[in-house]
């Protein structure tokens, strides 16, 4: 508990905090990790850790870690807004879709915390840097955030924070799921052009699964996609369902409501007559993954049902 | 400038009010087919139905969607397409009788994308409202269309069609680089524009095309006006001079009048490239280089070719639409290379 409290500080108590755990917990000692490229050495209780993926950086901060650097989130160019208290200071090496090798090299990681599905040029190049560590899970499964959390827990040597944590979510997405009848529900990231609707297999839905709705994407998303093409304004009656979670790609959620209520065919939508659209951050709900979010998206949706 | 007798080889020819009252025939057909097919689930037999009336009390909820499909989406971007249409083909005629190069279309030489760097800077700075748009459009169109002739006066560019598109493609790719420095600049931004910039008539608005409706009114008393002073320039300078006119002022006017159809297009629909070209292309084809009988038939061309893209635009990905910039560009890249490799590029 006492690392914990000082894990919410920023560089120096972060040190300090890992000390104190090497030695409480003693828990350092080599492990072997399986990763997507093979299996992977680590040793000690890392020191300088480097994320690479939202997930990564949600998850060490769940389990008390604070990395040197991370990725900015899409749509940003820091990380996501949920996340900026817990890092203000937090050195941005890249975004999800490119990352500079030389702002990794320049923070002197000893291990490097990396997207699923890295591509393998990048593993060689950075895996010469520290240790990089890839999950190999499988992409859009209900239990694929968990999975890359307990994973990335292993790697930082904080399995039992984690496996606490994520259970703790299960606990609370049942508990909102007792407190409604089931429910149908669409998650839409609102764009200009018209609505992305949202796969019901993406972390954001599987939490909504998990407390009593029923996340449909009106058969517009393509099996193994994140989201579907603009959907044509002709077409928004297919997300007409009982409960529509609306994000933009930026923070701005309120204003993605007021733009799209403009729209005379998403006003006319018997979800938006009965208002029961709740508009969400997009970087949290349609680009995060990890148990911090996990608890987020549940405040929004507890505060949705309220 | 011995075309117009070339042209009259073809034989007997349609007469201009009958080839104008045909085309305005098979662009009425067009609209209709508009309002008939989307990319919903409201088909072509349900719109017609629902067109006609007859949609009776047990369908009524389903006569209820398709009105509305037809009503609030179909009707706005058909009558939107009809503006936009008649605006670029229009404004393609008249850059190509300026520059004298039958190669000069709006949204190759630079001036949408002029036009798309303005309104991207404006919305940077934090504007939003549509009338303020549709100026800054036209100034920056204003702006592109300046830099058209700057470059069309440059030794070895004015007198060769396919140097004066180099140059035009140096200022568009110039400018793009601009507005995509800006949307990676400024998010908010970029969600605005993001899809703007590719041209499209979904989800606009009726009052969108209302607010245009003043410029495009003023662009056709001008052109109107100026029809007769830019045939006598097709005869070169001198007998335009001999015969009275100003070739100077008549050109800018018709620069002027370029800038506000490219302008309040391009802030309803954003740039949408290639109309310009095609579509005075097939008008000549039609009327031959006369400018007073090619301008009247873009007016019905114009469109015809934007709609129909519009509603190809629709059906190919449903439930999804491509977006319409695409289209013309599909269609228009083989006229242009077409036109290029033809052996005798026609100067006008």
């Amino acid at each position: 508990m006492l690392a914990f409290r000082f894990a919410s500080r920023p560089l120096l108590g972060t040190l300090v905090g890992l000390g104190l755990c090497a030695l409480t917990l003693s828990q350092a000692y080599a492990r072997t990790l399986s990763t997507a490229y093979g299996d992977v050495e680590v040793t000690d209780q890392p020191e300088r850790v480097v994320t690479l993926y939202e997930g990564a950086l949600d998850t060490a901060l769940a389990a008390g870690v604070t990395p040197l650097a991370a990725v900015s989130t899409r749509g940003s160019d820091g990380v996501a807004s949920y996340l900026q208290d817990r890092v203000e200071d937090i050195a941005i090496v890249g975004t999800a879709r490119e990352i500079n090798i030389e702002a990794v090299v320049a923070q002197r990681p000893d291990m490097i915390l990396a997207a699923p599905r890295l591509p393998e040029d990048q593993y060689q190049l950075l895996s010469r840097i520290a240790p990089t560590l890839v999950p190999a899970s499988e992409p859009y499964q209900p239990d694929t955030w968990k999975e890359e959390a307990r994973f990335f827990a292993q790697a930082l040597g904080r399995e039992s924070q984690i496996d606490e944590a994520i259970s703790g979510i299960e606990r609370r997405a049942a508990e909102l799921s007792d407190q409604h009848p089931r429910e149908s529900a669409s998650l839409v990231r609102w764009m200009p052009q018209g609505a992305l609707v949202m796969s019901p297999m993406i972390f954001s839905s599987t939490l909504l699964t998990a407390s009593g709705f029923d996340v449909s994407d009106g058969g517009v998303v393509k099996q193994g996609r994140p989201h579907s093409d603009p959907l044509s304004l002709e077409n928004l009656s297919r997300i007409d369902n009982d409960w529509l979670f609306l994000a933009t790609l930026n923070a701005e959620g309120e204003q993605a409501l007021a733009s799209a209520k403009s729209s005379p065919a998403f006003a006319r939508l018997d979800v938006v007559k009965r208002d029961q659209v709740v508009p969400v951050d997009g970087q949290l709900w349609t680009s995060a993954t990890g148990p911090l979010a996990a608890e987020a998206i549940l405040d929004d949706i507890e505060k949705a049902l309220r | 400038m011995s075309q117009g007798v070339t042209c009259e080889a073809g034989g007997e020819r349609l007469s201009l009010p009958s080839m104008f009252l045909l085309l305005s025939a098979c662009l009425a057909v067009v609209c209709l087919l508009s309002l008939l097919f989307g990319a919903g689930e409201i088909g072509a037999l349900d719109s017609l139905s629902s067109l006609l009336g007859m949609l009776d009390g047990a369908l009524a909820e389903h006569a209820e969607e398709a009105a509305f499909v037809i009503h609030e989406l179909r009707l706005p971007r058909t009558l939107i397409g009809l503006a936009v249409g008649m605006a670029l083909g229009v404004a393609g005629a008249l850059l190509q009788a300026v520059a004298r190069n039958p190669l000069a279309e709006p949204g190759l030489l630079g001036v949408s994308a002029g036009s798309a760097f303005a309104v991207a800077v404006a919305l940077m700075l934090g504007a939003s409202a549509a009338t303020l748009r549709i100026s800054v459009a036209q100034l920056g169109a204003l702006a592109g269309c300046l830099c058209v002739l700057a470059a069309a006066r440059m030794r070895g560019v004015g007198n060769d069609p396919v140097r004066l598109v180099l140059a035009g493609a140096v200022l568009s790719g110039l400018l793009g680089a601009l507005t995509s420095m800006i949307l990676l600049i400024d998010q908010r931004t970029a969600d605005e524009i993001r899809f703007w910039i590719v041209g499209s008539l979904a989800g606009r608005r009726l009052a969108d095309l209302q607010a245009i409706l003043p410029s495009l009114a003023l662009a056709g008393i001008v052109t109107l006006s100026i029809g007769r002073p830019l045939a006598a320039l097709a005869l070169g300078e001198r007998v335009a001079v001999g015969l009275g006119h100003h070739p100077r002022l008549v050109r800018l006017l018709a620069i002027g009048v370029v800038a506000l159809l490219v302008g309040a297009a391009t802030a309803v629909a954003g740039p949408i490239a290639f109309i310009g070209l095609v579509v005075p292309f097939a008008a000549r084809a039609l009327a031959g280089p006369d400018i007073r009988r090619t301008l009247w038939l873009c007016l019905p061309l114009g469109p015809l070719v934007v709609i129909g893209a519009d509603i190809v635009s629709r059906l190919v990905v449903q439930p999804s639409e491509l977006p319409l910039g695409v289209l013309t560009a599909l269609i228009g890249a083989p006229v242009l290379i077409w036109v290029v490799r033809s052996r005798r590029l026609p100067t006008l």
